[in-house]
């Protein structure tokens, strides 16, 4: 995926050693969850099951058991956006880079389970998988980067479990209309929030390429909300997006 | 009375196998990370203090024992170095003055991006902004940043870790 992962995890204090030890090993597993994921999904690597994939040498039954995992998600993501995210229809053969990122962030962050844990987020290059809170009785707070001006930050959300962010300013990202074959993206940037990352992953993606009449799709997920926004600074969002006043 | 947590955190760069750990409060410890599988990656798993030693030689800011690194000075300023973190162009950390509730002055400790002239003009670019962004943004109190680009998720990282040391909420 050659991305920045980071992991944040909160812990009350006074932890003891060995439930320090346990956290650990559960960050071990994060990361080995984590490179997993890219050897399987790189499509940077020609060896990867998903080049191999792409180029017709394996099917998918004959690739690792994630890889069915991913397409059936993303034919689910595919269905709930109308096409508007559609990793079949990406040049070069099925492409599922715009879910694969948070799905793997998702199961990161499913190995965090220790008791003296309070809450914990898995940020990969701002698609962020979360639970819990950092310890202080009120939720996370996140940022979402300004997309005429991506390092500064336009507004905050207050989060409970996931957040993505697809907007034109990103690099590496493939923003293809599905039903032109071209780039094309419409908005400044597209936020999904929701309990699952993957999901959010694609359902941004989506929305940054159909654009405002995409909200509408998300409206009716339980769970899911959006926010776009646009170069001119305006918004549009979903009516329980959780933006949150700041501090 | 509500305390502060402890936070521990890694980042993965490029997924090559690059971990940073920082913690608060300082005396917890974690040292290096043991791979998954016990073998060595390509990049080498350690804890913040030697990312640290990797940072530029004239500032050896970056620690893996935040705290130790705070000062306090008259009128309650007090200023720390956070942990020294890999972005994908090289290792950064921030330096961080408060007095009380407010963020003095923000910028970099260290910086190494191992000379790549890309990787330079990307920093002369983002840092002024990241820094002159966290004087305005100072109060927003947030733990992470949708849809940021690369450099600044290390800068916000350091700069949490610095805050973090700082007690800083």
């Amino acid at each position: 995926m050659g991305t920045i992962v980071s992991i944040d995890v909160y812990t009350s204090r006074d932890v003891a050693p060995a439930e320090i030890d346990e956290v650990r090993r559960q960050l071990i597993r994060a990361r080995a969850v984590l490179q997993r994921a890219d050897e399987v999904f790189s499509t940077w690597q020609p060896d990867s099951a998903i080049s191999r994939l792409r180029a017709g040498k394996i099917s998918v039954a004959e690739a690792p058991a994630e890889v069915a995992d991913v397409l059936s998600r993303c034919e689910t993501a595919r269905e709930l956006s109308d096409g508007w995210f559609d990793p079949w229809a990406m040049p070069g053969g099925v492409d599922p880079t715009g879910l694969v990122k948070g799905w793997a962030a998702q199961r990161a962050l499913a190995e965090f389970s220790a008791p003296c844990i309070t809450g914990a987020m898995v940020n990969a290059a701002g698609d962020i998988a979360s639970y819990g809170d950092p310890g202080r009785g009120e939720p996370f707070r996140v940022g979402i980067a300004d997309p005429s001006a991506p390092r500064r930050l336009a507004e905050i959300v207050s989060l409970t479990g996931a957040i993505a962010t697809s907007g034109s300013y990103e690099r590496g990202r493939h923003l293809i209309d599905p039903h032109s074959g071209r780039p094309a993206v419409r908005v400044g940037s597209a936020s999904v929030t929701g309990p699952d990352l993957g999901l959010a992953d694609a359902l941004a993606t989506a929305l940054a390429v159909a654009g405002e009449p995409g909200l509408a799709l998300i409206e009716p997920l339980d769970g899911y909300e959006a926010m776009i926004m646009g170069l001119d600074a305006s918004r549009q969002r979903t009516e329980h997006f959780p933006l949150s006043a700041p501090q | 009375m509500k305390r502060a947590p402890i936070v521990i955190s890694a980042t993965v760069a490029g997924l090559a196998g690059v971990l940073a750990f920082h913690t608060t409060p300082a005396k917890l410890s974690l040292g290096a990370l043991p791979t998954a599988d016990g073998s060595r990656p390509a990049s080498s798993v350690r804890p913040a203090s030697s990312s640290g030693s990797r940072a530029s030689s004239g500032h050896p800011a970056a620690a893996s024992k935040p705290t130790s690194r705070a000062t306090a000075t008259s009128g309650g300023t007090r200023s720390a170095a956070g942990s020294a973190v890999n972005y994908s162009y090289g290792v950064v950390s921030v330096k961080v003055t408060v007095s009380g509730k407010k963020i003095l002055n923000v910028g970099i400790a260290s910086i190494d991006d191992g000379g790549n002239t890309r990787s330079e003009s990307i920093d002369q670019q983002a840092i002024p902004i990241l820094e002159q962004e966290v004087m305005a943004a100072q109060s927003a109190n947030i733990q992470g940043a949708s849809g940021a680009s690369y450099t600044s998720a290390g800068f916000t990282q350091s700069l949490q870790s610095a805050l973090h040391s700082l007690d800083f909420q």
